[in-house]
């Protein structure tokens, strides 16, 4: 490995960590990193969130799940961040705001850094998820979102962390499943790598959730446009999801769920901007025995009574 | 006497009691030709036929009382006349067209709302009167089409074919009535031979969007109206097949079997000779007969010129069975008969070939049995469909809708919930795609209300009146696709209720003891009195799984099959396996059909982008409309893929065969 050592910035509202080809910023106020930057190439648009919704299917609709579970759509748009634990190669510091970072120099580094944020939801009843992202020496990072269970908080229909890119992909690659993958619908997947152009959403005649793959094992998401103004900041660069303990599921768009759900067509939805991204660690099936009452079935189903915890690589 | 009605009544319109006035009767699909060398050099184009599609002259009127009563009458060599009219594309809908809306509803009649209409009074007398015909909506389509017959035209006789016309419709030929008929997915012919002329003839069809049969055809999809599928000029020869009945049997032995022929002869006492040849796979000849007419078993039909033939029975030792073939390119062996009539000097005046299979449909214990294994069925609902010609659809749509079919292990069609076009049932003869064969019959909006079931003026129900209308759908279903081996199932209708009309369909299809199982679902949602006597199948529509176990574990009377199941909506398809599973637990799952094969959904250019878009229900300000619930496909409406197509593939793929 080409450096070994994280170089950290205890900067007065975010930590910096850097090394060769890559830095990072994580607030310590608003629920996670501003800023992740490979190579040049900056990786976030905004703060990356849990996902607490898709955009309701036809079947969800014909179920009333919305009218069941419809809370988890607001919690998705809002989360309130409610504290964040820095560890430095295992050790807690106090949170470096001022005056508190003025005993560092600027020449500090370390060889692992954790970050833990707390954010809770805006259900009733309320609850929280933990983000844990630990950056290892080499600039890997390994993300671990758990959901606090409650008793009372009706069944999600997805549970994940979303990263909203600046721009649209070119396109993405992932060994998984081939096709749209669905918990009750993956058994026709064939298990390959498979290369995918843009950011395609299937051609539902109304736009609703679409583009899950289940059971991956890592997916590698190609950019060749950035939000820079400098000149030939536009350079091709790579952000790769891998698993860690078990395969994942992710959707890769160009749009948010509440994005999506507001249009009756694809033509009325507006040009895609950016890349959404979402690794998720449970997925409701989507069901269809009928479109009028038939629920998904029960082992189907995602508890939002019980903690879910899952965990990934970002490089 | 050419025809028993000779002037038109508007009034037809608003009576259940007409709806078929001088037609040829019902009869199969066979083709014909002069001779063998025709056959052969001209394939797919015999000179009796004559193709009147293409461009039509047009007027539009939103109601019979716009409408140009009496244009059959006028002079189309003048000039004057013919600017009249706008020009249209026939086949075609006439809303595709520009002249009315799509409106897209599934379970409410369309008037649903705008217009009160009830099909019968307490007596099940019919009540109404000038609703059709009178109301300020209900537009007619006035088509004219002035044609020559072809120089190189065979034939004596003359008739003209309309192979669908929606809803309701008049024709007049030369400015004589020639007849009237309802069943827009059926064809229908009528004799012109008295009025044609070499050149110049004017073809005057008045097509009406609505009448009584509307509320026969409440199928869940987009409400169209005018001559959606080819029309042609047939002439006939003087020695005629007019309809072919053809038997074949495949032996327990799956190894030999034996084919009869009954024939409906035209010009009987002209004819010398009739002779039979069966070529089967590998173009070997199987057998090669000649009967004299003198030594054949004849008996007058009754209807004047025709007369009933039976050819002797053979019996082939060597026989190799259809069905279903799995792997990619399979197709099961057919075997080609050709009928060649001579007459008394021994000159053969017609010829005519048909492709059969030998099949045997069993039920046994419950199971259902093709050619002594286990039928399962891994099949799909499947509406015509295209996105820029709605249901007008030509032979390329057929091609590529088989070869989905195929290439996702799909091995049934069911024609929801109406007749296909003729071609179809050939192309799933070739490729062994088993048929639940629909007859034109939906009546959802006359029992079922908003989901609740309220069958106070349910048609076609225990009415008389009804059920006249009904059985000749479903005689018009039988004859002409009766020659198919496709055909293992006939169906009744879709979602009409239960009543005594519906009992005498089943009866009538039994009555043809030709091996096939009659299909009828309606009857679970009103079993008392119906069960055993509607339905050789226990059939459901989106049963859940353990639905169908409680079912099948509880002394079933019938095999179960699903007539719908998956409905496919959106991003949907999930819980697939947990009927795949059933395959293997119960001998009794017959399987089902998906619903269904592809989304409805219509081609426009976006107001804003400019873009082309596909539209579903409610985007053409057509209200009451059911939206987007048309998009059920396996497919999208363009036939590229849906993703949860692969879960189809693979499961059928396991358990087609």
């Amino acid at each position: 490995m080409a450096n070994t050592i994280l170089k950290l910035t205890y900067g007065d509202v975010h930590l910096g960590i850097r090394g060769e080809g890559f830095e990072y910023l994580f607030s310590y106020f608003i629920g996670g990193p501003v800023s992740l930057v490979k190579d040049g190439m900056e990786w976030l648009y905004k703060v990356p969130r849990p996902a607490f919704w898709r955009a309701l299917t036809d079947n969800d609709r014909g179920n009333f799940f919305h009218f069941k579970s419809g809370m988890w759509l607001a919690a998705d748009n809002y989360i309130i961040p409610r504290g964040t634990k820095i560890f430095i190669d295992n050790e807690e510091i106090a949170l470096p705001t001022g005056p508190e970072n003025n005993r560092y120099t600027g020449e500090e580094t370390a060889g692992e850094v954790k970050i833990t944020y707390v954010l809770e939801t805006i259900t009733q009843p309320s609850t929280q998820v933990e983000v844990t992202y630990t950056v290892v020496s080499d600039g890997r990072i390994r993300v671990n979102v758990t959901f606090h269970g409650k008793k009372g908080l009706p069944e999600l229909p997805v549970f994940g962390l979303r990263f909203v890119m600046p721009t649209p992909a070119k396109g993405f690659t992932y060994e998984g499943l081939s096709g749209e993958t669905y918990p009750d619908r993956m058994d026709g997947g064939v298990h390959g790598t498979y290369e995918v152009e843009g950011l395609p959403m299937s051609a539902y005649l109304t736009p609703q959730e679409c583009g899950m793959h289940m059971e991956t094992d890592w997916v590698r998401i190609c950019r060749d446009t950035s939000l820079s103004n400098v000149k030939g900041s536009d350079v091709t660069s790579y952000l790769t999801v891998e698993k860690d303990d078990k395969p994942f599921a992710f959707t890769a768009l160009p749009y948010t769920p509440s994005e999506v759900e507001s249009a009756d067509h694809a033509e009325c939805l507006p040009p895609g901007h950016r890349t959404v991204l979402t690794v998720c660690g449970a997925v409701r099936g989507v069901g269809g025995m009928d479109s009028w009452g038939a629920d998904v079935e029960e082992q189907y189903h995602v508890s939002a009574e019980e903690d879910i915890t899952f965990s990934f690589w970002l490089k | 006497m050419i025809r028993e009605i000779t002037k038109a009544d508007l009034g037809w319109l608003d009576d259940p009691s007409v709806f078929g006035v001088n037609r040829v009767p019902a009869h199969s699909d066979h083709t014909f030709w002069a001779d063998e060398e025709e056959a052969y050099t001209f394939r797919d184009k015999s000179l009796f036929e004559s193709s009147l599609v293409g461009d039509w002259n047009f007027i539009y009127s939103v109601n019979a009382s716009e409408r140009p009563a009496d244009f059959y009458s006028w002079d189309y060599t003048d000039r004057a006349v013919l600017d009249k009219f706008d020009t249209i594309e026939v086949p075609g809908h006439i809303e595709i067209a520009g002249y009315d809306k799509f409106h897209y509803i599934n379970t409410c009649y369309p008037w649903e709302g705008h217009i009160f209409r009830r099909p019968l009074d307490r007596d099940g007398n019919a009540v109404l009167t000038g609703s059709f015909a009178k109301a300020d909506y209900n537009p007619v389509g006035s088509y004219v089409k002035v044609f020559d017959i072809p120089e190189k035209m065979n034939g004596t006789d003359f008739r003209i074919r309309f192979e669908g016309v929606e809803q309701a419709y008049y024709v007049w030929l030369n400015g004589t009535f020639i007849g009237y008929s309802e069943d827009s997915f059926t064809p229908h012919e009528f004799l012109v031979t008295d009025v044609i002329k070499e050149k110049g003839n004017v073809l005057a069809v008045e097509v009406h969007k609505r009448s009584t049969a509307a509320f026969l055809e409440d199928q869940d999809f987009f409400r169209f109206f005018g001559i959606f599928r080819p029309v042609k000029l047939i002439a006939t020869p003087k020695v005629h097949v007019e309809d072919l009945d053809i038997r074949t049997v495949l032996n327990e032995d799956n190894a030999s079997g034996s084919i009869s022929v009954r024939l409906k002869l035209k010009g009987f006492k002209e004819a010398g000779r009739i002779s039979m040849s069966v070529t089967g796979p590998g173009e070997k000849t199987v057998l090669e007969a000649s009967s004299l007419i003198g030594d054949l078993k004849t008996e007058d039909s009754g209807e004047g010129e025709f007369t009933y033939i039976t050819l002797p029975e053979h019996k082939l030792d060597e026989v190799r069975p259809w069905s279903f073939i799995p792997e990619p390119k399979g197709m099961p062996p057919l075997y080609y008969i050709r009928i060649s009539v001579f007459d008394k000097e021994d000159k053969c005046v017609e010829l005519v070939p048909y492709a059969v299979g030998f099949r045997r449909i069993e039920i046994k214990d419950n199971v259902v049995y093709l050619n002594g294994k286990r039928l399962r069925i891994c099949g799909v609902n499947r509406h015509e469909w295209d996105p820029e010609r709605g249901r007008a659809i030509g032979f390329m749509d057929m091609a590529k809708d088989m070869d989905l079919i195929r290439k996702n292990n799909i091995n049934a069609v069911r024609t929801c919930h109406y007749p296909d076009r003729i071609e179809w049932y050939g192309y799933c003869d070739l490729y062994g795609i088993y048929m639940m064969a629909e007859t034109n019959m939906e009546t959802h909006g006359s029992w079922m209300k908003f989901g609740a079931i309220d069958p106070s003026w349910n048609v076609p129900g225990n009415s008389q009146v009804w059920q006249e209308a009904v059985l000749d759908r479903a005689k018009s279903n039988y004859e002409w696709f009766k020659n198919h081996t496709s055909i293992i199932f006939w169906s009744l209708g879709n979602e009409s209720f239960a009543g005594e009309a519906i009992v005498e369909m089943n009866r009538f299809f039994k009555s043809k003891n030709d091996g096939r199982l009659v299909h009828y679902e309606g009857v679970s949602m009103n079993r008392e009195g119906y069960e055993d006597r509607i339905s050789d199948v226990e059939s459901r529509m989106y049963a859940k799984p353990h639905e169908i176990e409680e079912y099948l574990d509880n002394d079933p009377k019938k095999p179960f099959i699903l007539c719908e199941y998956m409905h496919c909506m959106g991003n949907s398809l999930g819980g697939f396996n947990s009927y795949m599973k059933l395959f293997d637990k119960y001998e009794s799952f017959v399987g089902g059909f998906i619903w269904d094969f592809k989304d409805q959904a219509i081609y426009v250019t976006d107001e804003i982008t400019g873009k082309r878009v596909l539209r579903y229900g409610g985007d053409f300000d057509d209200r009451p409309a059911d939206n987007e619930f048309s998009q059920n496909g396996i497919v999208f409406a363009d036939r590229t893929e849906k993703p949860g197509i692969q879960e189809v593939r693979y499961y059928y793929g396991k358990y087609n065969s």
